[in-house]
């Protein structure tokens, strides 16, 4: 007790060793508590490229609300939209929350965004011709999101685990949502499955380049180990990814579809899936804005954040008013 | 631009109550110009499915929270016994020499509804 009251005296050594003591007994750590900068730094990186990614994965899905095949895609799909962009507020308050002893706030993260300092998920910079590609980002991709997002619900970070919480109970609808769309398709006409295959193969390298490179030196950097040093999460991208191949390959295989990499398959002895690596290159070239809809779907965000700076301008005034 | 817009958003905490006899809880924060607008995007952003009977929006500034110092300060030792009825686990063993059982919580809280007689 008595050390404790001196908390604020002790040395940043001596409260990094109280830090570290406190995440390791499962301890959570919050806004305003003492935290390392490396810390601080790897959750900022993480949760604001995590809120744009939410931002921007609206976008590919919601080309799909005006084009949906029955009324009742169109609800569920624009609901799906919303809560995206629902993820996306959660996160960026948590991102903000962080940012704020560095002066920074929304602005900032939105305007490294646009201004190409902020990277957004690989997935979301690839087009979504038909309404085969919008099922299967419903179920794959956001399959994906979920194992990784899953990982980290008990994330040291109180607030990043409290927000991913409440994000995965609506990755749930997401899920079988995507299926729902992803079932139809499997089970119609000859046009509809194949629509569904080339959706797949058009989304699988995308698929496995989701969970990051399996080690640094494939793109010379990554934040898998201090991600996991802090217990933010526990899993290596590698074991993401082999967790999705689990969960997801049998699926795939069962509705008759084929995945477009001819040595996939389950090692027993191993007890790994054996697979095609996809091209890093070409990822480290997707994520530097080089996608083939990355810079389309940028200048749709930058339209409409210069859209609509009348309406964050016009309530400023009513609050200065009253 | 970005300048004047950086002061003007606050940081609104949100509480809701699924049902009026449930207490009230602590959804998350948003940020929001004024308490209209937050009450506004309290519902969008936390209660697009749950079923919500209240809901209340708070400026953080105006809420005092404790530090990290302060709350190490909240752990109990564990000598609260004679609070609890951990603290009086003798008594269901007494009444059986009079042949009664003891009233637990369940039982207590049952008493809300028929008795049976």
């Amino acid at each position: 007790m008595a050390a404790m009251m001196t908390f604020t005296r002790l040395s940043d050594e001596e409260k990094y060793e109280r830090f570290m003591q406190r995440i390791e007994a499962g301890e959570k750590i919050e806004a305003d508590d003492w935290m390392p900068d490396e810390y601080r730094t790897a959750l900022i990186k993480l949760i604001a490229m995590h809120a744009v990614s939410e931002i921007m994965g609206a976008l590919p899905e919601k080309e799909w609300v005006p084009k949906a095949p029955s009324l009742r895609r169109k609800l569920g799909i624009m609901a799906k939209v919303q809560d995206e962009m629902g993820h996306g507020q959660l996160l960026l308050r948590v991102a903000e929350d962080l940012m704020a002893p560095l002066g920074k706030t929304r602005e900032d993260i939105l305007e490294d965004l646009l201004n190409e300092r902020l990277k957004f998920h690989n997935v979301f910079h690839m087009a979504a011709p038909t309404w085969a590609d919008a099922g299967l980002i419903g179920w794959l991709v956001d399959g994906a999101a979920i194992m990784t997002q899953t990982n980290m619900l008990d994330a040291s970070y109180g607030p990043y685990a409290r927000a991913l919480k409440r994000i995965c109970a609506e990755e749930v609808f997401h899920a079988q949502h995507g299926e729902s769309i992803i079932l139809a398709l499997a089970e119609g006409t000859k046009e509809q499955k194949e629509m569904l295959q080339e959706a797949l193969n058009r989304w699988w390298e995308a698929l496995l380049m989701f969970f990051g490179p399996p080690t640094a030196d494939t793109t010379g950097t990554s934040k898998q180990d201090i991600t996991i040093k802090y217990r933010i999460r526990t899993k290596t991208n590698e074991q993401l990814r082999q967790d999705f191949f689990t969960k997801y390959v049998p699926r795939i295989w069962a509705l008759g579809l084929k995945i477009p990499d001819e040595t996939m398959h389950f090692d027993k002895e191993k007890g790994q899936w054996i697979y095609r690596q996809p091209d890093w290159e070409r990822f480290k070239e997707i994520i530097r804005n080089n996608g083939p809809k990355s810079q389309e779907r940028l200048e749709l965000r930058r339209t409409a954040y210069k859209q609509n700076a009348w309406v964050r301008e016009a309530l400023g005034a009513v609050r200065t008013a009253g | 631009m970005a300048g004047k817009e950086q002061g003007f958003y606050q940081v609104f905490e949100v509480f809701s109550r699924k049902a009026p006899d449930a207490p009230m809880q602590h959804q998350f924060s948003l940020l929001a110009p004024n308490e209209e607008i937050a009450l506004v995007m309290a519902q969008e952003n936390f209660m697009r499915r749950e079923p919500v009977s209240d809901l209340w929006v708070v400026r953080r500034d105006y809420i005092r929270r404790i530090n990290e110092e302060e709350k190490a300060a909240l752990k109990r030792l564990d000598n609260k016994d004679y609070r609890l009825t951990r603290g009086y686990g003798d008594v269901k063993k007494r009444w059986r020499k009079y042949e009664q059982e003891a009233f637990d919580e369940k039982e207590i809280l049952s008493w809300k509804g028929e008795i049976q007689r």
